[in-house]
């Protein structure tokens, strides 16, 4: 007798019911899979959004919609009248902000895509050298398109470890935390194509300064533990041009805070990586310990000297991309930490760094 | 054939009650009240939350087991009693409608935001009431059933340790936060459950080793928020920690798998089997004190529980004003879960020296 | 309306008084006379009525109830040997003539296929019973790759002897017991003395002799009277046409009951995971065996979730769905008309109109049907637009799945509850799947076996029974029987008395 009644119940409830406006019906949504930032004056900003389409009936692959306003969900009140689709954002794949813009801050921005519930935390956040919603309206006729262009793009080559993989997650976590500062990958149109343009280093929201793509593994090895690299190093010091590829790169961080007599702060970076050489052009062999070891401690003195440049240039543009504040602060009391500006102190830090590479095998030739 | 509850069953029905919506703040909530390594806190109100557990033992050894009804009523008038009973069952009525307006209200966030919320709330009670006028064996075992199907989810966390960095969770303790009596109450409300144990003593025998059984759950409860805490820390650090309304959420949000992505609202939707079981348990309490003012058939009167409760729930609108409702009414509960352990005591003692004496 | 209530009392006032007459007419019993016999049977055809004049003996039976052979060697050929009528009462002395004093217990003989003789005022029953039967072949509703092919019959006798050959135990007893005011349909509980709860045995004979009703046919027409919760969709007891599966019951210290005319067996108490479990299960390496048990249960996952998933993803949370599935979704879904939930029943009634005319046809054309429906209106359906082809794949898996179930009635229930998630998933998305998930786990938890909780060994918890039940453990592990059974001989290999 209770079911019955229960079941009534039900049913009174499925009537209630009926026209309810909750619904998001695939063909009926137009997913946003990738927006673009970028800074007009006085506060406003342009936002694209590029919407992949699904219906057979429609040639294009995807549309691409624009507009200028104040905030992105009022752009997206705009655009939404230009589009038979419900616009929603649960699919956004990569945010792309255009380089002036990031150089003033993003933060405003990244408020609405933590707000909203339907954004994944794992949203790709991109820098791009130059206006983004140029880059996101191109079509690239050889590549997929465009937005997940980028996507792939990036993913695969964070495998690599020539870019870091920023995610919506990854980029506020290091906003909020003091002892590390944000990296964002950074791409470029190059006409065809679209390539990648180095790291793009952030002091909290604002852009700095970026690195090169090539040094990107060497910057990768710093960050932190690393697995699955490739390098490519010319060794000058060798009588002739000498080249050694390095893959199968893995490699291991140990950071040691020291305070020197003054009371200065010292921070010891020690890397042990074990690699695998793929190709090495020069005269030495090997197979023969004694030359290997050699050839192993050139490529340290080698990389070691890159990683140096590179601290440099975190120190010039005062980012601690490396997270080394953490360790600082680890070390130290809360009292303290609070009182020391690790920003304005970090330029001035004495850093060491030494890293160690083994070779692990060299192929089959002796 | 089975009218007493099982040890295991007491232990995972105890544990599903004080499993609750609380859990999606809880590492916010550490985070804004304790501030580094706010999850240390936990272990405090664990330590709290096991003298209180003592007390209602020794009201259980005292009584010899006698229902907490029948050792009131032995020296206490009903005029008196009942106003106080009718208390009790309001709180209780209340907390568990206020928890399922909560979780609607948060499910809302995530999807279906322009549809009704007391539709969802209805769902929720008719669920409700099918269980409640179930007797209490049956409601131990729906909830254990419940139990296997949501505690995979602890497996999930797994899925954060490649983010996860010991050194986010700083070697400080309690820094930057100010603490006062009220944190450590905020964070106490994600305990509150266990008290419904003080009903469960006509439906135990000695087997069931009843207190055993909640030391248990909540020691079970603590390890869950510990190790969840641990994680949030470590995935977040606590700065970020602070500004997420439901890290848990977001937390889900994080987790992708090949086939399915977007996760936070099916996982939220699993979240209902924990609820469900907290709300059941405190209307099932409200039920059965009222049963003492009323002696009606246990179907109505759970009928009028939940037709007074579901109106009352139409008045607050705000995820904030029903968690405020709810901490206040927490408040009282905690006072309660205190309050009615010793009051019992003392009359048990007072009873025994009479007893004495004649 | 009240006056039908009227009518219904006075009906059943009337019969509750017959019952009552007919049990005073037992104390002082009718003294069998041929005449009045004959009178019984007015206008029966079947009924023979021979007459040897030389003994004055008369025989009454039904022709097509009794062996002929047998009749001729137990009765006729001796009574043609009767030379004298003085001879006649000796030899019905023999001991396969019993003496019959009640009338009415001679009409019931004769209507089971016994002889009736009539000699000297003296009435005896001789049993010459011989049915034409089916003989004993395979089951067809539950076949299995290994193991023995035997299945029951329409005859209880048979079926008796089938299950006595796998237990050869004086410890196995059987109850006779009589449902049915007209049919008057035997029905045997079969249990193990000091192996099965005298409890449930109890229950069991209580449950059946309270049965008011004209005809039974069949087991599972039987257990409908003597379900715990007769409004429930699920089946609370077991049923099988397995004449080993049905012994292993007994075995296990449940019960078993079978009711005369019908080939399958039913057993008590039961769980609601008993239902997953196949005897192939344990004619095979105990790894495979619990693979595919696992198997039953991922499937029952699919069976219930597939397609409200697909539902509530598709109208409510587009979000979770993978970036690489998203486009192939939306295009098959772009050029269907109607919402997801409508798609959805559409195609899963069709299925379900496809396995009933499959199931009513000769397997011949079944055949045809499996075709026409699954290539020819699955495909069409998808290019004329009605569905699309993910939903197709979706709906299939999950009909699929539900026939992995070896329990019939329970992949029937399974997929009964199935439309009620998908409406649930159709209306409130993963909050009404969340919600109709926990509506059966809280109905099922409520259930009963005879008594005995349905949702063994999860609660009540008896992890002890798991490796018996999730998976199955090597032989040798599994030394008790389950717990839901009670049983006063837990362990399996040692028989206390």
């Amino acid at each position: 007798m209770i079911n019955k009644g229960v079941g009534l119940c039900f049913l009174g409830c499925l009537v209630l019911l009926t026209g309810c406006n909750d619904q998001r019906i695939l063909e009926e949504t137009g997913f946003i899979q990738s927006a673009s930032y970028d800074e007009l004056t006085n506060n406003r900003i342009v936002y694209g959004i590029s919407i992949p389409i699904a219906n057979p009936e429609i040639k294009a692959t995807r549309a691409f919609l624009m507009t200028d306003a104040m905030s992105s969900k009022q752009a997206r009140t705009h655009l939404s009248r230009q589009t038979n689709l419900q616009l929603v954002s649960g699919q956004l794949r990569v945010a792309l902000f255009g380089l002036p813009l990031a150089k003033k801050g993003i933060w405003r921005i990244m408020d609405t895509l933590i707000r909203d519930p339907t954004i994944s935390e794992k949203i790709k956040i991109i820098i791009v050298n130059g206006e983004a919603a140029g880059l996101l309206k191109k079509n690239f006729k050889e590549f997929p398109r465009t937005g997940q262009y980028i996507d792939r793009l990036i993913k695969k080559e964070a495998i690599r470890h020539s870019t870091p993989l920023t995610t919506l997650y990854s980029f506020s976590r290091d906003y909020y935390d003091d002892g590390i500062d944000p990296v964002v990958p950074i791409i470029k149109d190059t006409g065809k194509t679209i390539s990648l343009d180095g790291i793009a280093l952030f002091q909290d929201d604002t852009y700095k300064g970026k690195i090169n793509p090539e040094e990107a593994v060497v910057f990768a090895i710093l960050r932190g533990n690393f697995k699955q690299g490739e390098v490519s190093l010319a060794l000058p010091k060798q009588s002739q041009d000498t080249t050694v590829m390095l893959s199968s790169l893995n490699s291991s961080r140990k950071v040691n805070v020291k305070y020197e007599d003054d009371g200065n702060i010292r921070i010891n970076i020690q890397i042990q990586a074990t690699a695998t050489v793929s190709e090495y052009i020069g005269e030495l062999k090997l197979s023969n310990d004694a030359e290997r070891r050699e050839i192993e401690r050139v490529i340290s003195d080698q990389i070691t000297e890159q990683a140096e440049r590179i601290l440099k240039t975190l120190q010039r543009f005062s980012t601690d991309s490396l997270g080394l504040g953490t360790y600082v602060r680890n070390s130290m009391t809360f009292a303290e930490w609070q009182k020391l500006n690790w920003h304005d102190q970090y330029p001035n830090v004495n850093i060491e760094c030494r890293i160690k590479l083994r070779i692990k095998d060299y192929g089959f030739r002796r | 054939m089975n009218d007493k509850l099982s040890h295991f069953h007491v232990t995972i029905l105890i544990y599903i009650t004080q499993t609750g919506a609380v859990i999606i703040t809880l590492p916010r909530l550490l985070a804004e009240h304790f501030g580094t390594n706010g999850w240390l806190s936990l272990l405090f109100v664990y330590m709290v939350v096991s003298v209180n557990l003592l007390l209602i033992t020794a009201v259980y050894r005292l009584g010899k087991g006698k229902s907490i009804f029948e050792i009131m009523e032995r020296s206490i008038s009903k005029i008196i009693l009942y106003p106080f009973y009718l208390a009790i069952a309001s709180l209780w009525a209340m907390l568990g409608c206020l928890a399922a307006k909560q979780y609607v209200l948060i499910f809302q966030m995530i999807a279906f935001p322009t549809t009704n919320p007391m539709i969802f709330k209805l769902l929720i009670d008719i669920l409700a009431f099918i269980l409640i006028i179930k007797n209490v064996y049956k409601i131990a075992k729906a909830a254990t059933v419940f139990f296997w199907m949501i505690v995979w989810m602890i497996l999930l966390l797994f899925y954060f340790y490649g983010d996860f960095e010991w050194s986010r969770l700083t070697p400080f303790v309690f820094q930057d936060s100010a603490i006062t009596l009220n944190s450590f109450f905020s964070i106490y409300l994600a305990f509150l459950g266990y008290e419904v144990c003080l009903l469960l003593f006509p439906y135990v025998d000695k087997r069931t080793k009843l207190m055993k059984a909640v030391q248990i759950s909540n020691l079970m409860l603590t390890f869950t928020y510990v190790y969840l805490s641990i994680i949030a820390y470590g995935f977040y650090g606590y700065k970020h920690l602070k500004t997420l309304e439901y890290p848990l959420l977001n937390m889900f949000a994080y987790i992708q798998f090949p086939f399915v992505q977007g996760t936070e609202n099916l996982l939220f939707g699993f979240l209902l089997f924990s609820i469900i079981i907290t709300i059941v348990m405190y209307w099932w309490g409200a039920k059965e004190i009222s049963v003492q003012i009323l002696p009606l058939k246990g179907r109505v009167l759970a009928f009028i529980i939940l037709f007074i409760s579901f109106c009352i729930s139409y008045i607050p609108k705000s995820i904030n004003d029903t968690e405020r409702w709810l901490s206040i009414l927490g408040y009282a509960e905690i006072g309660l879960s205190f309050g009615l352990p010793i009051g019992l005591i003392l009359l048990l003692l007072i009873q025994r020296m009479r007893g004495e004496a004649r | 309306m009240r006056f039908f209530k009227r009518i219904m009392k006075t009906i059943f006032m009337k019969t509750i008084v017959s019952a009552a007459s007919a049990q005073k007419a037992k104390v002082k019993p009718e003294i069998p006379t041929l005449t009045h016999i004959l009178s019984e049977f007015n206008d029966c055809v079947d009924l023979v009525h021979r007459y040897y004049p030389e003994v004055n003996v008369h025989l009454v039976y039904f022709d097509h109830q009794v062996d002929h052979d047998k009749l001729y060697r137990e009765v006729m050929n001796p009574l043609i040997h009767v030379h004298a009528e003085e001879e006649v009462p000796k030899l019905l002395e023999q001991s396969q003539f019993t003496l019959v004093r009640d009338s009415k217990e001679l009409v019931e003989g004769i209507l089971s296929g016994r002889v009736a003789i009539f000699s000297n005022s003296k009435t005896y029953l001789v049993d010459v019973f011989g049915l034409q039967s089916r003989s004993v072949s395979q089951s067809e509703s539950e076949t299995v790759i290994t193991g023995p092919h035997d299945a029951f019959t329409e005859q209880a006798g048979i079926n008796l002897s089938l299950i006595r050959q796998r237990i050869k135990s004086s410890h196995l007893k059987v109850i006779k017991l009589s449902v049915g005011e007209v049919t008057k349909t035997d029905v045997y509980i079969l249990y193990i003395k000091d192996i099965a709860n005298m409890t449930y045995v109890n229950e069991a004979i209580r449950r059946i002799s309270n049965i008011e009703i004209d005809a039974v046919f069949d087991t599972n027409m039987l257990l409908q009277f003597i379900d715990d919760a007769p409004f429930s969709i699920f089946p609370q007891f077991l049923t099988s046409e397995r004449p080993e599966a049905i012994a292993s019951k007994l075995v296990a210290g449940r019960i078993v009951g079978i009711v005369d005319g019908s080939p399958s067996a039913l057993s008590a108490p039961t769980s609601f995971f008993e239902y997953f479990s196949s005897s192939d299960d344990y004619n095979q390496r105990w790894m495979l065996g619990s693979a595919s048990r696992l198997l039953r249960f991922l499937a029952l996952f699919i069976t219930l979730s597939f397609t409200s998933l697909y539902v509530s993803v598709t109208t409510f949370h587009y979000e979770m769905i993978p970036e690489n599935l998203l486009i192939t979704l939306t295009e098959s879904r772009s050029k269907v008309p109607f919402p997801p939930l409508f798609e959805a029943l559409f195609m899963e009634v069709t299925i379900e109109l496809l396995r009933e005319a499959g199931a009513r046809l000769p397997s011949k054309i079944g055949q045809t049907i499996g075709i026409v429906g699954g290539i020819v209106i699955g495909q069409a359906a998808v290019q004329a637009g009605l569905t699309s082809n993910i939903l197709i794949i979706a709906v299939a898996s999950s009909a699929i799945a539900s026939f992995v179930t070896p329990a019939y009635v329970m992949s029937a229930s399974i997929r009964f509850l199935r439309f009620g998630l998908i409406i649930l998933a159709g209306v409130w998305g993963n909050f009404g799947l969340a919600v109709g998930i926990s509506a059966i786990v809280i109905h099922l938890s409520g259930l009963t076996s005879l008594g005995s909780s349905y949702l063994t060994p999860i609660a009540p918890f008896k992890p002890r029974d798991w490796k018996d039940v999730f998976i199955i453990a090597p032989f040798k592990y599994i030394t008790e029987r389950p717990s839901q059974s009670k049983s006063p001989n837990t362990v399996k290999n040692k028989m206390r008395k």
